[in-house]
């Protein structure tokens, strides 16, 4: 076996070309899958946080009736005790912030907008002395103010408000139905631009306080739903059930819903995006061993009579095989090493500077919370993976030349024995 | 030691049936250094071929050291090949990777011979095949000459029951033919390791002890040389 190693090492420096150019062709792919990964990974880890601290938060408390409904944003199923509700959540040390969420028709006209339009929106209620326990608009503010409670100021989502000429100082209308299904317009004025990251409220949200809302709408205290920060969102099933136990009777009329329930969609669509996403990998690699098989195949065929001699010289097939693909696994290590160090040069750049998508994810929906630049992570079980794929893969593309070299008879390789 | 009874081999081309040997008898003892000899087409590499355990004959017997190879696998005839039956080639056949040294030695790796014995043996041989100072040199840092002392050495550094050598001059000089052709036969005389080569040179032939005439794949003769050169 150790001379078996030296006799690769041998042709592995003898043949240095090959050995440079068949290693690149492998560091090409494995580099391209690490740097693939990275961003699916960062993008996709970036996603869930941004759908946490946007959108949907560690878990929702909300009428029993309310899920099957909630495409509807139904205000019937409300949850009117929530000042109990709140108050067992505090006791049990879960931040906790009330909402009513509402679909509405906003409505403008020309001077000072553009033109005179109407666009479908959702407008979030929010307790903006509560909101920011959960949320993190209040940051995200990038014109304009935060709300002011019992006031009719509106926030507006940055794209929505390009979309429609919107500006902070403008007034806003809103046509929407009251808790008992009665018409209502809600005049406003935008107070402050939201861009945050999470691109599902820039393109179409507006929030406005929650106690006037819960005037306009005729809501008597109530709200549609109580979103809670966990301390562990991964654990926002178990702690969920905690909860639930804490609220006792209050719970009879409500069910929580995690992150992961909230966001199903989400969900689906990175699981699918995921196995998409695998079929580009497996495409780098294809690639990759195409490269590789093809020079693996020119150099068995090239040492055909190497090959012969060998196993005149009485070494079995096995241990010929095993020279040979101990000198694909060589070449499997070094493109391996190589397209780790190509991988990590790319993931610096991508984790350190990313890639600006804004314009693409401003016009297309892709699913992914994420809403300008796109950052990448560092995921070293990938390169791990990466490592050991690539020599798999060396080692498998040099199995059928070098079998197909074996199954020549000794004579016909050796020519002129 | 050697037998060879009643051998034939013929091979398909394309169409037609080529008969390279057709029915060959004959036995080698240890120590001989016999030609086998005949013009191309007679048959004399394929005998080679079928002694070496690199092919299989389609009928007859051969048997090496009283044992039939007809019915071994393909790992025993691999094993024969190793401890057995040395080789050198018209072309030489060195890996190029290798250096002289590491030529040489293969062989003896193969058959898990501990290291220290591996280099004094392998240096001890070639300086007896007047290789010494330049047992690090790769072969395409060697003459044609000196590639083939190389190949006599791997061929003999594991004490070989036999050495089989297809046309072992054919790709060198007269002179530099001749200096392998006493290296070859000074072998025979210090290890009484049996030589078996082809050729249809007479200056190779003049050097065998015994010569083998083959002609159109049967025994046209079988004489001993007594004025063999060398």
């Amino acid at each position: 076996m150790k001379f078996l190693i030296h006799f690769a090492w041998k042709n592995l420096s003898r043949y240095r070309k090959r050995t440079v150019i068949t290693s690149l062709a492998l560091a090409f792919g494995i580099g391209l899958y690490i740097f693939t990964d990275s961003m699916l990974v960062g993008i996709a880890e970036e996603s869930e946080r941004n759908l946490i601290w946007y959108e949907t938060s560690s878990a929702r408390i909300m009428d029993k009736e309310y899920w099957q409904e909630k495409d509807n944003l139904p205000l019937k199923y409300a949850i009117d005790n929530k000042e109990q509700v709140l108050d067992t959540l505090k006791a049990a040390g879960i931040k906790a912030a009330p909402r009513t969420v509402f679909a509405g028709e906003v409505i403008v006209y020309k001077d000072p907008y553009p033109e005179d339009g109407s666009i479908y929106s959702k407008i979030f209620a929010i307790d903006p002395l509560k909101d920011s326990d959960v949320f993190r608009f209040k940051d995200a503010i990038v014109k304009g103010r935060y709300l002011k409670p019992g006031e009719n100021g509106v926030l507006i989502g940055s794209w929505l408000a390009e979309d429609i000429g919107a500006d902070v100082g403008f007034p806003l209308s809103i046509t929407t139905r009251t808790r008992d299904g009665y018409m209502q317009v809600i005049d406003t004025t935008i107070v402050g631009i939201i861009n945050c990251p999470n691109p599902y409220i820039n393109r179409a949200s507006l929030f406005i306080p929650l106690d006037t809302a819960d005037s306009y709408l005729d809501m008597r205290g109530g709200v549609t739903e109580i979103d809670m920060k966990y301390s562990n969102f991964r654990k926002a099933a178990s702690i969920s059930s905690e909860v639930l136990e804490k609220l006792g009777p209050l719970a009879e009329r409500v069910e929580i819903k995690t992150w992961e329930e909230l966001a199903a969609d989400f969900i689906a669509l990175a699981e699918m995006k995921s196995k998409s996403s695998g079929i580009f990998l497996l495409l780098i690699f294809v690639i990759a061993i195409v490269g590789v098989s093809n020079t693996m195949l020119m150099a068995v065929f090239e040492r055909e009579r190497e090959l012969g001699m060998m196993r005149a010289m009485g070494m079995e097939d096995k241990q010929v095989r095993r020279a040979f693909l101990l000198e694909a696994a060589g070449i499997g290590i070094i493109g391996s090493l190589a397209g780790i160090l190509f991988g990590i040069l790319l993931d610096f750049l991508i984790i350190h500077w990313g890639i600006d998508y804004t314009s693409i994810l401003r016009k297309a929906d892709m699913g992914y919370r994420v809403s300008g630049v796109l950052y990448g992570t560092w995921n070293p079980s990938a390169m791990i993976k990466a490592f050991f794929i690539g020599i798999f893969l060396a080692v498998a593309s040099a199995w059928i030349p070098v079998k197909r070299g074996l199954k020549m008879e000794i004579t016909d390789t050796l020519r002129n024995v | 030691m050697i037998q060879a009874v009643d051998v034939k081999k013929s091979y398909q081309t394309g169409e037609t049936e080529v008969k390279a040997l057709q029915g060959v008898s004959f036995s080698i003892e240890k120590g001989e250094f016999m030609s086998i000899a005949g013009p191309s087409g007679s048959g004399k590499t394929t005998l080679l071929n079928l002694i070496g355990c690199l092919d299989k004959a389609d009928s007859g017997k051969i048997l090496i050291d009283s044992e039939t190879i007809h019915d071994q696998s393909k790992k025993e005839l691999a094993l024969l090949r190793r401890e057995k039956i040395g080789f050198i080639f018209q072309s030489f056949n060195l890996i190029p990777v290798l250096t002289a040294f590491e030529n040489v030695s293969f062989a003896l790796s193969l058959l898990n011979v501990p290291e220290k014995e591996i280099e004094e043996r392998t240096l001890i041989l070639l300086e007896e095949v007047g290789l010494k100072g330049m047992e690090y040199r790769l072969p395409n840092q060697l003459s044609g000459g000196q590639q083939q002392r190389v190949a006599v050495a791997r061929a003999l550094i594991k004490n070989p029951l036999i050495v089989l050598a297809d046309e072992p001059t054919a790709n060198l000089d007269s002179k530099t033919g001749e200096d392998i052709l006493k290296l070859m036969k000074a072998m025979n005389t210090k290890h009484n390791t049996t030589f078996v080569f082809s050729t249809h040179d007479q200056m190779v032939m003049d050097y065998a002890d015994r010569l083998i005439h083959l002609h159109d794949g049967q025994i046209q003769s079988d004489e001993l040389n007594p004025a063999a050169k060398g």
